[in-house]
């Protein structure tokens, strides 16, 4: 698996592409990481490997490139209605991937104001795009200082070392 | 230094679903606040019917009250997975084990959960394999053996495999197991040429593959009467 995994970052950092190659938004720089899972600057990361692009008002949640590789070809995407409430560290919704069902939990609090509809018939965008089409939820942080508790991105990386070494 | 790996086994004879379901409920959520370690339930079910979350139940092939007429029942739940039948002679396993603690995800944990059954077969001569893309479970040839539906909540595991010793196949008759059209089902029964030992062993067995699997270091067991 970390053959393939490498490969893919590989072919991200030289802008090569192929059917499971991860597809970066060109605003966000990347960092590559030792354990060549594709970790981007400018987003924070909770310990469940969600990540949460932080901008003014509004804040986007999705699943790392670490989460969506480790569950497999996602079939099925649950998320909430908007205007729905979501709890840092609690469930917000669930992805369906090789007969495993995995809640995905969220990083802040607040409210959701926008949920990834496209998700619903294209389930599989959280695997080619984690970090760009695979967003899940839109929220409206309740308490942007929840954010301060999150990693960064190098912490995130060492973070995702440490768990793949654990077995 | 590694520290040594305990796994708790439940061994808990026949027990109705939605029992089964209340104490992994209760188990994952004890599991969740480090309250105990790993626990893997080993059980069998009276003729049951289950639904995953995406509750596929245009796979049903009879209306409910036929259900209740043969004496089964049917549960809608939150696991992966499409609709299968579970029922005596059937070895059912329910890890209720921490994913994140050893970092395993959810495809890595599926696939030792095939491996699980995919060695225990071995043993009796039974050459299965893993499910190939949108397959997952344990196969031999066309046939299916063993089904896997499972639910990772804050990285704990619940629901787990099904293993077919012997079965009533005509069971599946009534639905699109795993919603997989003009796919057969068997049981190792069926498949085995050797004599089989009771069901007790094969059960047994396939709790220690699982075991050696997920690398526990002891096995410390707690049959129906002393599990409160």
């Amino acid at each position: 698996m970390a053959l393939r995994v490498w490969a893919s970052s590989a072919a991200n950092a030289l802008k090569l592409s192929s059917a499971s190659t991860t597809h970066l938004s060109p605003a966000a720089p990347l960092s590559l990481s030792r354990c060549f899972s594709t970790v981007l600057d400018g987003l924070k990361y909770a310990s469940s490997h969600e990540w949460v692009k932080h901008e003014g008002s509004v804040a986007t949640i999705g699943i790392t490139e670490h989460a969506q590789d480790h569950l497999g070809e996602v079939v099925f995407v649950e998320l909430p209605e908007p205007g729905a409430a979501v709890t840092q560290a609690s469930g917000f919704g669930a992805v369906e991937s090789v007969k495993a069902t995995s809640d995905v939990n969220s990083p802040i609090s607040g409210e959701v104001i926008e949920v990834n509809t496209k998700l619903t018939e294209t389930p599989g965008l959280i695997n080619s795009g984690p970090y760009a089409d695979g967003w899940m939820i839109k929220v409206k942080p309740s308490n942007p200082s929840e954010l301060d508790s999150l990693m960064g991105p190098k912490e995130y990386t060492k973070f995702c070392e440490e768990e793949d070494a654990a077995h | 230094m590694r520290i040594p790996r305990k796994l708790e086994v439940w061994r808990m004879g026949t027990m109705n679903y939605l029992n089964a379901l209340k104490l992994q409920e209760k188990l994952a959520s004890d599991r969740k606040a480090c309250k105990i370690s790993d626990t893997l339930l080993s059980l069998q079910h009276p003729p049951t019917y289950t639904l995953g979350k995406r509750r596929t139940d245009h796979n049903l092939l009879v209306s409910e009250d036929e259900l209740k007429t043969m004496g089964a029942e049917l549960h809608y739940t939150q696991r992966g997975g499409d609709i299968t039948y579970h029922g005596p002679s059937q070895a059912i396993l329910y890890p209720i084990i921490s994913l994140r603690d050893i970092g395993l995800g959810a495809r890595n944990y599926v696939e030792k959960l095939e491996l699980t059954m995919i060695n225990l077969a071995s043993t009796y001569g039974v050459q299965a394999r893993p499910g190939r893309k949108c397959e997952t479970g344990v196969w031999v040839g066309e046939r299916k053996i063993g089904a896997i539906g499972v639910r990772i909540s804050s990285g704990i595991s619940s629901h787990g495999l099904a293993f077919n010793i012997n079965p009533d196949l005509n069971y599946f008759k009534h639905i699109v197991p795993c919603g997989l059209a003009d796919k057969e089902v068997t049981s190792l029964t069926r498949e085995a040429n050797a004599e089989l030992p009771t069901e007790e062993v094969i059960e047994e067995q396939l709790i220690a593959s699982f075991a050696q699997l997920l690398n526990y270091d002891n096995i410390e067991w707690k049959d129906n009467a002393s599990a409160s």
